[in-house]
């Protein structure tokens, strides 16, 4: 089984930011997804600690990927211009995380939040391929519903959406809580 | 008098009124809707006198934040019906604002992910592979028109890439015309002159005796009058 490792390595490089989903890799290698995850799950533990090496593999979104090393950002921007990357507005974020705590959601759903139109921005996130649309609800009007996209889980570094960062617990309200008397 | 103008981006009316909670120190869960309406119409009122449009969803928490005031200023002589349906809207926003707080707060830890994620570089896929066609490609079926269309496409392209038809064929002169010629060309010449003189033009032999054909003619309608002397025939002009 080892001698795959270089075989994945290539494949990976060659991929980039496209990456490449388990089953993808399985037809390739010939081999079943079970096994494959296993030697993935080893393979990328071996390769990440491996100090000497400028790349790390990632797998978020369910797809492999190359990338290179968060301690390389800094010398890469002494080498080239540096361009202030795609930052997310606070109303692009908030909507993002509604849809993905709440998926599968419709536009209305994410107003209500809001409290705000959020049309726009539905568009925009679609446009971005970050959110994507997953059918429509039987209700009146037959809205779309949402959910978040595998460009999503990499933009975000999450592997599966189990790994959203907890939402924070309040206390909410109810009519017969005493706050208001 | 002092003058101050903050222009601070809010997403929203819950947004401002997080804003405002937390600038008057107000608690959220006990929340005195008095002071919140109080403070929420203020910066409404400021942002119209700086002449910025307020966006409708503002005024329409305005309103309903008014409604909740006035109703806790009147008399409480209302049936407790009444009361219980005030109080509700009251928890309603509370909770409405509890929940838009939630998802403030974790947007900004994605934004953390996001920053984290951006120090990770990834490179484009290799050119070459675009030039592969990808066995996973999902075909799905579409009907049998839309290969009539691609088949017309096709054959459009086809006509396209193709040549103009063009045939190039000689166009052999009559004798007719020769003669014309002829009498064009032997104003030029001497007075007496040899057969071959008229031919110095022809290419070929089909030239060759068309111009000999010609001559004869010209012979026959008396414009020219011949000799032969030494193997050579001598025209002279009549």
């Amino acid at each position: 089984m080892n001698d795959l490792r270089p075989i994945i390595e290539g494949i990976l490089f060659v991929s980039g930011d496209e990456g490449v989903s388990l089953s993808q890799l399985s037809e390739v290698l010939v081999i079943n997804e079970d096994s494959l995850v296993e030697l993935m799950d080893s393979y990328m533990t071996d390769y990440n600690s491996d100090e000497s090496k400028g790349l790390e593999m990632l797998c978020y979104g369910k797809r492999y990927k190359l990338v290179t090393k968060a301690i390389a950002h800094s010398y890469c921007q002494k080498l080239f211009e540096e361009t202030s990357g795609k930052q997310f507005s606070q109303a692009a974020l908030e909507t993002l995380a509604i849809i993905a705590y709440k998926q599968p959601v419709t536009r209305v759903e994410i107003e209500e939040i809001r409290g705000v139109s959020c049309d726009m921005m539905i568009r925009k996130l679609l446009a971005r391929n970050l959110i994507k649309e997953v059918g429509r609800l039987d209700t009146i009007g037959k809205p779309f519903l949402y959910e978040v996209t595998e460009d999503f889980m990499d933009t975000f570094s999450l592997t599966s959406l189990s790994e959203l960062p907890e939402l924070p617990e309040y206390q909410t309200v109810s009519e017969e809580g005493e706050l208001f008397y | 008098m002092e003058f101050f103008v903050t222009i601070e981006q809010f997403e929203g009316p819950l947004d401002l009124m997080l804003h405002l909670i937390k600038e008057k120190e107000l608690d959220l869960f006990d929340l005195d809707i008095n002071i919140l309406t109080q403070q929420y119409v203020e910066y409404i009122h400021a942002m119209e006198q700086m002449k910025l449009d307020v966006a409708s969803e503002y005024l329409l928490e305005l309103a309903t934040l008014i409604e909740y005031k006035s109703k806790k200023l009147l008399p409480n002589e209302a049936a407790e019906l009444d009361d219980n349906y005030q109080q509700q809207q009251e928890v309603d926003l509370v909770n409405r604002l509890i929940e838009y707080k939630k998802f403030k707060e974790v947007s900004i830890k994605l934004d953390d992910l996001y920053q984290e994620r951006n120090l990770k570089f990834d490179k484009p896929q290799s050119e070459i592979v675009n030039q592969w066609i990808d066995i996973n490609e999902n075909y799905e079926s579409t009907s049998v028109y839309e290969l009539i269309k691609a088949m017309n496409r096709c054959l459009k392209r086809f006509q396209l890439s193709q040549p103009y038809e063009v045939n190039i064929t000689q166009k052999r002169i009559s004798i007719e015309d020769r003669k014309k010629q002829l009498k064009i060309n032997i104003k030029k010449f001497n007075e007496v002159f040899a057969l071959s003189n008229t031919m110095y033009d022809c290419r070929d032999l089909y030239e060759v005796v068309i111009t000999f054909l010609a001559i004869l003619d010209l012979v026959n309608e008396n414009v020219l009058s011949f000799t032969i002397k030494d193997d050579e025939v001598y025209f002279k002009k009549v």
